[in-house]
């Protein structure tokens, strides 16, 4: 045994007991060795009751009771976790900014099916198929004035609102459509009517 | 140790799995102080030392199941995360500190001199010039000096911890034994020069 091999293979054995008598220089290596190994031990010993403040094994165990006391299960290894968050927050943004676009532009108010308008405005002069005998003036309304420009709209209506209007309509027919023309004044507001049936 | 607990780290580990928290107490006071220990050497602070022990069992709550019994002890597992956690802590440069050696106040120790420089090892002196050594020792030595020589654990379980072979365990403690002894050699060198710095009289 040479010393480069002693000091790698430093075992207590018959090849390095009888090193040590024949070579001075390992036997001190080996000395100093012990007592290095010696003085560790005695730090080791020494700091034996050094350890984590007293306050640390109440936060731990208020850790514990918050978590419920049982350990999460076996999950995946989390390379993909930062896309799912990054992907979550770019989702989360858009609904946010989709949510705060539609909110902007004004609901159409949800009705019934309105009335259908067929017929829209009748252009001046153009009155071939508007003859006022035929239309019924509506109750409360103002009369239409001699050469007063009118819109005349189609529309259909429950047959019920003939009732209103002074005819017979039976019950069972009462909520089905019937087409009407209504005469709208200048001001908007509806003057006359004339049921197409 | 309560009697109605199971004495193996393995054992405890799966009783505070099932929510039992007498166990959670018992580990804890079963490996923390090494794990406070290897984390005050490595980093030379108290407060990094006590921030990677609240980790480690923070962790084990949340994570305890990357723990497979087949590739090494508890022990081993829970100084693997602490390694991970002070090597976090030196990278950012967090423990950029003092080293909180007790003793240090005073200066150099004043050394008994003996023949052999490394008889006084166990003495209080000694302890104190051998933990600056260990202090100065370059990471990778001293971690292995503090896990072998100071917290006992096996070079199997060490290289586990620091993901090398039982070989490279081997040859580090070598060499950081080495190192040491030069480290405690130079220091001793040094204190006579020192000595002689001090002023013998006052002329004025």
């Amino acid at each position: 045994m040479n010393c480069q091999e002693f000091r790698e293979f430093a075992l207590d054995g018959p090849e390095t007991i009888a090193h040590l008598q024949d070579c001075p220089a390992c036997a001190t290596w080996r000395r100093r060795q012990d007592s290095l190994i010696a003085g560790l031990r005695a730090m080791a010993a020494e700091s034996q009751h050094v350890g984590a403040p007293a306050n640390l094994e109440a936060k731990l165990v208020a850790a514990f009771r918050t978590h419920g006391g049982t350990v999460a299960p076996i999950r995946a290894p989390r390379m993909w976790a930062p896309v799912v968050t990054w992907f979550a927050a770019v989702a989360a943004l858009v609904a946010v900014a989709f949510v705060l676009n539609t909110q902007r532009v004004p609901k159409p108010q949800q009705h019934r099916k309105p009335p259908a308008i067929v017929e829209s405005a009748m252009a001046d002069g153009d009155d071939s198929s508007f003859n006022s005998a035929d239309f019924i003036p509506l109750p409360n309304a103002q009369q239409l004035a001699p050469n007063e420009d009118v819109n005349l709209v189609r529309v259909e209506v429950p047959r019920s609102t003939m009732i209103a209007l002074g005819y017979d309509v039976s019950a069972e027919r009462a909520s089905e459509p019937v087409e009407a023309e209504v005469v709208l004044g200048p001001d908007g507001l509806a003057r006359a009517v004339r049921f197409l049936e | 140790m309560d009697s109605t607990h199971p004495e193996t780290d393995d054992d405890l580990l799966m009783a505070m799995r099932s929510g039992d928290e007498q166990a959670f107490v018992t580990l804890y006071r079963k490996r923390q102080a090494a794990l406070y220990r290897f984390a005050q050497h490595m980093s030379g602070s108290a407060s990094v030392a006590e921030d990677v022990t609240q980790e480690v069992f923070l962790a084990l709550i949340r994570d305890g199941c990357g723990y497979d019994p087949e590739r090494g002890t508890l022990s081993g597992y829970l100084f693997g995360i602490a390694r991970k956690l002070v090597l976090r802590h030196l990278e950012r440069g967090r423990s950029d500190v003092a080293l909180e050696t007790e003793g240090e106040e005073s200066g150099w120790p004043e050394l008994a001199v003996t023949d052999d420089p490394m008889m006084d090892l166990t003495r209080r002196e000694g302890i104190d010039a051998l933990r600056r050594a260990v202090h100065a020792l370059p990471r990778r030595y001293r971690e292995v000096v503090v896990l072998c020589d100071l917290e006992e654990v096996d070079y199997a379980d060490a290289a586990l911890i620091l993901n090398c072979p039982i070989g490279t365990v081997r040859s580090r403690l070598h060499r950081a034994r080495a190192l040491l002894l030069e480290k405690l050699n130079q220091e001793r060198s040094l204190r006579p020069a020192i000595g002689a710095l001090r002023p013998v009289r006052c002329l004025s």
